[in-house]
């Protein structure tokens, strides 16, 4: 038996996601957003290439990749895993924050895990690039270490 | 909203009428060779795009993430990143897009191999405006999909819809129509060209720039509400100081000459064949000075 489930999306869709490393062990699910896509009708190349993504994601654990509506397929994954708890990678899109809004409201706890920061940024971004840049260059030029690192040729082969 | 843009002719919309009431549907995951994997999501996932089922060359996941990532050399980048023909660009942008790679990572690794040079600067400040659109769309939301400012110069052109034309990649330019078609074809188009094509969309043509990021957005790998529609504001003067545009000498320099070379308007009524103080009155009845924002 679990206490947590990953849910994986579109913004952050890999073996690396956060919320999957920080659950090593924890079953994971991605849901292809039927209500959004049915509206969408985006090319077949974006799906399939979600898809490649998600697989290689979920790949060494129990996961599951569905069409449907997201927060009832991630509350029905919960269910199956006996869980209570969602770990997911938060996202800036104004959706994300709804779907994560509706499986709180639902009586889930939502843990949630932030993508590693290109540079720190509090506050109101200027209008402009130039001004943007002009801020963070010194820090966007300096390596953190984070995230992983490239792994030697025969390991991506 | 989708729906009533044009699709390419040949393009069949799939029906939607298998949406109703289903149960939940698990997708297979045990699939293997990619061949079997297209054939199987172009039937799992019926209803749920447009056009036909063809993969991206591109491939999704990790590995071919890294990959891409280790096969790219930032040296020249500076020199090469608009070259439409020398392609000097790293295609990372449809992983970095879905956080297969993250901005950190990507960065981390192109200094560690490459040092601060002049093109790893220009490689991170490439990167940097990813960050800088996710931070305007945290701030914003939705209301990017909407004029952010005022234009600072509106085209001349009637407003008209996308037309066919462009959705068939058969304008008769051969810069925009081979633009087109490796994004019809492949879900990418290259950064330089994406500018030219929005500015010929947007300037020339007259259509919104809605429907053409909307369109772009259908179409790109590496489709994100925020580059995509900010980029799309930018060029229109929406979100930046001036409109963007390009000419002629513009496109043979960063594509070798090879797209006039084979386009039957070369000879004689290219649309972009003009000074830049020429196409600013033609297109926005001001002086280049003025629409540049210098008086």
């Amino acid at each position: 038996m679990s206490s947590a489930i990953v849910w994986l999306h579109g913004d952050s869709l890999s073996p690396t996601d956060p919320a999957l490393l920080a659950n090593p062990a924890a079953p994971a699910i991605f849901v292809f957003d039927e209500p959004f896509l049915a509206a969408a009708q985006l090319s077949f190349k974006r799906l399939f290439f979600l898809y490649e993504c998600a697989l290689e994601a979920i790949a060494g654990r129990t996961g599951s990749i569905r069409r449907g509506v997201v927060v009832e397929e991630v509350r029905a994954f919960a269910a199956e895993q006996q869980a209570t708890a969602v770990h997911v990678t938060a996202s800036v899109a104004p959706r994300f924050r709804q779907y994560v809004a509706e499986l709180r409201a639902a009586g889930l706890q939502v843990v949630m895990h932030e993508p590693p920061a290109f540079v720190t940024w509090r506050g109101e971004p200027p209008r402009r690039f130039s001004a943007f840049w002009r801020r963070v260059a010194a820090e966007a030029l300096r390596p953190t270490g984070t995230g992983p690192v490239l792994p030697a040729e025969h390991e991506v082969e | 909203m989708a729906a009533t843009w044009p699709v390419l002719p040949q393009l069949v919309v799939y029906s939607k009428e298998t949406l109703n009431d289903e149960p939940t549907m698990q997708l297979r995951t045990d699939v293997t060779t990619r061949a079997e994997q297209v054939a199987y999501l172009a039937g799992a996932l019926d209803g749920l795009y447009a056009g036909p089922a063809i993969p991206s060359p591109i491939r999704g996941g990790r590995r071919a993430a890294l990959r891409r990532l280790r096969a790219f050399d930032a040296r020249g980048y500076a020199r090469t990143r608009n070259d439409v023909a020398k392609r000097g660009v790293s295609v990372l942008s449809p992983y970095l897009r879905h956080g297969v790679l993250t901005l950190a990572e990507v960065r981390d690794s192109i200094l560690s191999r490459f040092g601060h040079t002049p093109d790893t600067e220009k490689f991170v400040n490439e990167l940097a405006w990813r960050a800088f659109w996710q931070l305007v769309y945290a701030q914003l939301g939705d209301r990017i999909q909407h004029d952010l400012e005022p234009a600072k110069h509106r085209s001349r052109a009637p407003r008209r819809q996308l037309p066919p034309e462009v959705a068939a990649a058969s304008t008769g330019l051969v810069c925009i129509d081979e633009s087109l078609r490796e994004l019809y074809t492949t879900g990418y188009m290259h950064n330089h060209a994406r500018m030219w094509v929005a500015a010929y969309l947007q300037h020339w043509l007259g259509v919104d720039w809605r429907e053409g990021a909307e369109l772009f957005y259908r179409h790109l790998l590496d489709g994100d509400p925020a580059s995509n529609s900010l980029s799309w504001q930018w060029v229109g003067s929406t979100f930046s100081h001036k409109p963007y545009i390009f000419n002629r000498h513009n496109v043979e320099r960063f594509s070798d000459g090879a797209f006039c070379a084979r386009c039957p308007l070369a000879a004689g009524g290219c649309p972009f064949d003009d000074s830049y103080e020429n196409l600013a009155q033609r297109l926005f009845g001001v002086s280049l000075a003025e629409l540049e924002g210098r008086r």
